[in-house]
Formats: C-alpha cells, sequence, structure tokens
C-alpha cells in the first residue's frame, strides 16, 4: 500500500517539523508522538511488524508519557516559551522551507525510480526474532539493562526538585 | 581456565552488584561509604587486569572469550571477550577511576549517591566497550558512555556545566548518528556486525564496493573522532572539561576519550586492514590535532581550559602512532595512553587543589604559589615534563616510540613536525607553570597553604607512577623484546 505510506511520511514530516517548532512543550511531545506512530505505520507497511510494534508502544507510548511527566514536574514559566520564539521571528519560514525540502525529497525519489524495500520474511517471524535476541545478541540485552539503568539514574539526577 | 572466567566476569558484575548497593541503604549510611567502595572496585580492577594480563600471557592466548549466564559455544551465540589490548585499556579504566574518587573526596559534597551511581555506569559502559566483539554491542556500550558522561558533566547544574554538557550532548549525538550510519553500510555489505567476520567479509567485498567502504569509513572516522574530541571536532572538549567538576574532568581526559574514541579508532584500523585512506586520515587528524591543540593551548587564560586544549594536542600523538601501522607504533600508542592519564590525571589534581586552596584557576589572578603549595608545584612541574616529552620521564618514551615508528613507517615528515610540536607543548605549559606557581605572590594568597587528605595522597602517587614508569621504562621495553613485540 504505497498511498499509505506516503501520506505516513507527509504526517511523520509535518508532525516532526511541529515538534520542533511548537512553542508548547506538552503539544512538542504530542507532535513528537504522532510522528512516531506515522513511523510505525510505514515500519508496518514495509513489513517490519515487530519494529512497527515497538515503535508505536515505545517511542510513541512510553517516551510521550515520561515526556509530559517530565514537563508537568518540572514547573516551567509557562509565559517565558512563548516569548522566546516570539523573539525568532526570522525563524516563521523554516517551517515552509522543511517541508518543501521533504516534498522535493519525494519527488526526487518518484522520478529517479527509488523503490521501496522489502523487509526480509525472517522479521515477521516472532519465534525467530525471539530466537535471535536470546541465542544472538545476549551481549545486547546487557547492554541495554545498563542502557535503561542509566537512564532511570539520569532522569532522577537531572528532574530532581532543587534542595 | 575457570579462574578467567571469574576474572572477566568480575568487571561487569562488580560495578553492577555496588551500583546496587547504593541504591539500596539509607542516603545518609550509602554516603559515608560509597566513595571508599567505588575506590575498592577501581583497586580491585586494576589488580584482576594484571592478573588477567599475566594468565592470559602464560597460556599464550590471544582471546578470552566469556558470557553473562548463557552459554556462548552456541552457534552465532553472542560473547564478551578479553585481550591484552582490552586488559590495558581495564587497568587505565581502573587507574584513572581511582584519582577521580580520591579527588571527588575533597570536590564533591553534594549528591554524592547520583555521582557514584553514574560514576558506575560509565564504568560499566568503559567496560563493556573495550569487552564486546561485536560492532553493534560496542554501539550500546557507547551510548552508555555518553549518556552518563553528559548527565557527569551536568550534575551540579552550574550554569557553565548546562552549556558544556549541552554541547556535549549535541556533539555525542552527532557522533552516534555518524556511526550508526557507517555500521549500516558495514552491514550491508558484510552481513555481519562481529569483528572477526566483518574484517573478513569487508576484505573479500572491498574491490567491488569503493563506494560502501569509503562512506563507511568516512562516517565511522567522523563519529570516533568527535568521541575523541581531536580537530576539527573538538569544540565540545574544552566546555565540557572546564564547566565539569574536577573529578569528572579527570575522567572525561583520562579515560573517557580514549575509550569512547580512540578504542573506537582502533577497531577502526582492524576493519580496514590495508585500506590506504585509515592510515592518511589517521595522519591528517593527527598532525591537525598536534598543532592546533597547542596553538590553541597556548592563548587559554583558564588552568582547566589549557589543560584541555593539551588533551587535544595530545590525542593527535595517539592517532599518528595508531596511523604507522606498526607494532612499534602500535605499542607507542597504547604506552601514550597510559601516560596521557598519568599526567592528566595529575594536571587536572593540581588543578581541585588549586581552586580549593586558591579559590581561582584563572591564570592572570595566580601566581607565586611555588612555595605556598609545594606538592601540587612539584607535581605539576612533572606532569608537564612528562607531556613535553623530557626524559627520562614517562611521556618522553611513549612519543620517542610513535616518532621511530613513524620514521621507521617512511612519514618522515609527520615524525619532523610531531616532534617540533613538543616545542608548543613546552612553551604553553612553561607559560602555565610561571604564571601559576612563579612570579611575585598575590598579597591574597598569603595565607594559601598546601592542601592535604585524599588530594595531596593523588598529587603524590601520580607524580611517583610518573617518574617510576619513566626511570623504569627500559625494563618494560626489555619485556617486550623478549616476547618478540619489538
Amino acid at each position: 500500500m504505497d498511498a499509505v505510506i506516503y501520506l505516513s511520511l507527509g504526517v511523520m514530516l509535518v508532525a516532526g517539523v511541529m515538534a520542533v517548532m511548537l512553542p508548547s512543550m506538552t503539544k512538542s511531545a504530542i507532535a513528537l508522538a504522532v510522528a512516531s506512530a506515522a513511523l510505525g505505520m510505514i515500519l508496518y507497511e514495509l513489513g517490519g511488524i515487530w519494529a512497527a510494534l515497538f515503535e508505536i508502544s515505545v517511542c510513541s507510548g512510553l517516551v510521550t508519557v515520561i515526556l509530559i511527566s517530565a514537563i508537568s514536574l518540572s514547573n516551567i514559566d509557562k509565559e517565558e516559551l512563548p516569548k522566546v520564539y516570539e523573539d525568532k521571528k526570522r525563524m516563521a519560514l523554516l517551517p515552509y522551507v522543511l517541508i518543501a525540502g521533504g516534498v522535493m525529497l519525494v519527488a526526487v525519489a518518484l522520478w529517479a525510480g527509488f523503490t521501496l524495500p522489502v523487509a526480509d520474511q525472517a522479521a515477521n517471524l516472532g519465534t525467530y526474532l525471539r530466537g535471535i535476541l536470546w541465542n544472538n545478541r545476549q551481549v545486547d540485552i546487557w547492554g541495554q539493562i545498563i542502557v535503561l539503568l542509566t537512564g532511570a539514574v539520569a532522569v532522577v539526577v537531572l528532574f530532581r526538585e532543587r534542595d | 581456565m575457570p579462574i578467567l572466567d571469574y576474572i572477566t566476569v568480575s568487571f561487569l558484575v562488580i560495578p553492577l552488584i555496588i551500583l546496587v548497593l547504593n541504591n539500596l541503604f539509607s542516603k545518609q549510611f550509602v554516603e559515608r561509604i560509597n566513595f571508599k567502595l567505588v575506590g575498592v572496585v577501581a583497586i580491585l580492577q586494576m589488580a584482576l587486569a594484571v592478573a588477567g594480563f599475566s594468565l592470559l600471557s602464560a597460556a599464550h592466548w590471544e582471546d578470552y572469550r566469556f558470557s553473562l549466564l548463557w552459554d556462548w559455544t552456541m552457534e552465532e551465540a553472542g560473547y564478551f571477550a578479553v585481550n591484552s589490548l582490552s586488559l590495558v585499556f581495564l587497568f587505565c579504566i581502573g587507574f584513572v577511576l581511582l584519582v577521580a574518587v580520591l579527588v571527588a573526596k575533597a570536590t564533591v559534597e553534594q549528591r554524592k549517591t547520583a555521582f557514584v551511581n553514574l560514576v558506575l555506569t560509565l564504568l560499566l559502559g568503559m567496560n563493556g566497550m573495550v569487552m564486546v566483539r561485536d560492532l553493534f554491542s560496542l554501539y550500546v556500550f557507547l551510548e552508555i558512555v555518553g549518556i552518563s558522561s553528559f548527565v557527569l558533566v551536568a550534575l551540579f547544574q552550574l550554569e557553565t556545566g548546562l552549556e558544556g554538557a549541552f554541547k556535549y550532548l549535541v556533539m555525542s549525538s552527532l557522533a552516534t548518528v555518524f556511526i550508526l550510519t557507517g555500521l549500516a553500510f558495514v552491514f550491508m555489505q558484510t552481513g555481519s556486525l562481529q569483528y572477526a567476520q566483518a574484517w573478513a567479509d569487508w576484505l573479500s567485498v572491498q574491490g567491488t564496493a569503493q563506494l560502501y567502504t569509503y562512506l563507511a569509513f568516512i562516517l565511522l572516522i567522523s563519529g570516533f573522532a568527535l568521541k575523541t574530541g581531536v580537530v576539527p571536532f573538538h569544540s565540545w572538549l574544552p566546555d565540557a572539561h572546564q564547566s565539569a567538576n574536577t573529578a569528572v574532568s579527570i575522567l572525561l581526559s583520562g579515560i573517557v576519550i580514549k575509550v569512547a574514541g580512540i578504542y573506537g579508532f582502533i577497531v577502526l584500523t582492524k576493519l580496514f586492514p590495508g585500506f590506504p585512506p585509515v592510515a592518511l586520515a589517521l595522519r591528517i587528524l593527527g598532525l591537525l590535532s598536534i598543532v592546533v591543540g597547542a596553538l590553541f593551548a597556548l592563548r587559554q587564560t583558564h588552568f582547566k581550559r589549557l589543560v584541555a586544549y593539551s588533551s587535544v594536542s595530545q590525542m593527535g600523538y595517539i592517532l599518528l602512532g595508531l596511523s604507522s601501522g606498526t607494532t612499534l607504533g602500535f605499542l607507542g600508542a597504547m604506552v601514550h595512553i597510559f601516560n596521557h592519564a598519568t599526567f592528566k590525571s595529575t594536571l587536572f589534581t593540581n588543578a581541585a587543589a588549586l581552586s580549593a586552596q586558591a579559590g581561582t584557576l584563572e591564570l592572570g589572578e595566580l601566581g607565586g604559589l611555588e612555595k605556598k603549595m609545594p606538592v601540587t608545584g612539584f607535581s605539576s612541574i612533572t606532569a608537564f615534563l612528562s607531556t613535553a616529552g623530557i626524559p627520562p620521564l614517562a611521556g618522553f618514551w611513549s612519543k620517542l616510540l610513535i616518532i621511530m615508528a613513524l620514521w621507521k613507517s617512511e612519514a618522515e615528515g609527520f615524525a619532523a613536525v610531531a616532534l617540533l610540536a613538543s616545542i608548543l607543548t613546552a612553551a604553553y605549559f612553561l607559560r602555565l607553570q610561571k604564571k601559576v606557581f612563579f612570579g611575585q605572590l598575590p598579597e591574597k594568597f598569603g595565607a594559601v597553604t598546601e592542601i592535604g587528605g585524599s588530594v595531596k595522597f593523588a598529587e603524590l602517587m601520580l607524580s611517583a607512577v610518573n617518574i617510576a614508569v619513566g626511570v623504569g621504562f627500559p625494563l618494560i621495553l626489555l619485556f617486550f623484546e623478549g616476547r618478540g613485540l619489538l
């Protein structure tokens, strides 16, 4: 379904630009979640079901919850951020430039006859994924456990209330 | 050999246990003992690395594979492994960690539990990096090192600290993108990311896929250059080093840039064996770093910033050693990694002493402190002489080996510039010594006294190592000659 892929690409692009440009951090986090969900759709359509599942559940779901919790905990002055953005009027054209750039990239890809990659059949097999994770990538699993520990410590340190 | 299993597993398990213990008990109790525990971890790591090196040498094994709770002998299973190179790095990591903890004892007064947590995750990341044998796993552990370092720089939330941390975060993320994309190209070409297989497969495809080879090479070399902080990828390094707590600066300059950057370059040289642009790129990056880093150091007015630029310059020597492609050059680079860890840790320890006793690190405000702080002055001078490559101190030998290796590999021009750049090193350190320890003592420093406690102990220990390695190095050379390495 190429139409779904191209539509999702467009949604991802617009949501990505909004995530960077929106003055409200909460709205920015929601735009990021939309961009992640669109990426999840693309991955699903390309046959990477597990990757799509992880993208939607972890990046679009969990990360958004963490981001919004962190934003609400950090007590940022709501008046402050829009003021910063008001000072940057010269950036107003940037979203249009980015979106036009994205559309141009798609146009060039279509013109050059770029074809979408087909996922390896193995990527769809749950047992195979589990096999890879548990039999071949144990070192990475240990690494990921330590990454989670480090992330937890980092969040505690950075978002801790001041004494 | 079961004992090697226990030794190797300990490099990951001991920090994990201490990390759990650090968060298990009450804050009041933990903060009384956690620095001591990390000190013990550091000493244990050095002892285990020496024991592992001896056992590996005695058994004439190149690589010792091991795993944590799984059977690595299964087909295509992943595994950790140690060899002489990783054990040298593990020893250096333990050594710098010990110095950092000694300095932290005097400089970190708040948020000790958070500091120890981050130091332990950093240790796990660095230990993992040098023990994995798969490029993707290398990337995973590199990320741990990056995140821990970033939060350590930002930990005390000073305004400058946040700026330095932010620069580090941005540059580190950029390096991550480069490295990950480079790895994707390697995987596309070889179908494997395990070192041994990727090296072999790369050799078989490079004739037909030059474009992918160049793309992967450029991306990987840029990523690791960013992590090392070599010119022209150095902009984050002085800010991060200057703004962080001095114990964190010791970790960053003493070991993090070497494990996250230089070790990556070592893997890269093995990934592209016989690929001519590797040596050329390393030589150009190395030479630029030596000269530009030294020129920037000459202009600095802040003690820590000057020492940080000196690190940029010294990383250049290590890259030049690696670029020679000879055992002699590799040995010189490895010895310079240890020596740099020693003399740069000494200089940052001096910074901690000056900051605590004189209250400033601005060179324009300091002066005449040699008589007031004799131990700090003496250790600073030994570190400076060693950095400049003055015999018989440790730095002389490693620079000599690197220059000899360059000369033998017909890179006489690079060898000559590297030799002449030592004059620049001497120039910026002479200026530093003159401004800090000699000349007129400002009136406000009349009551300044020598620092005591753990910082003084660290200064004395580092000076002793610096002198002992320098004086005893001929014996080390004889040892390597006996093993047929020279």
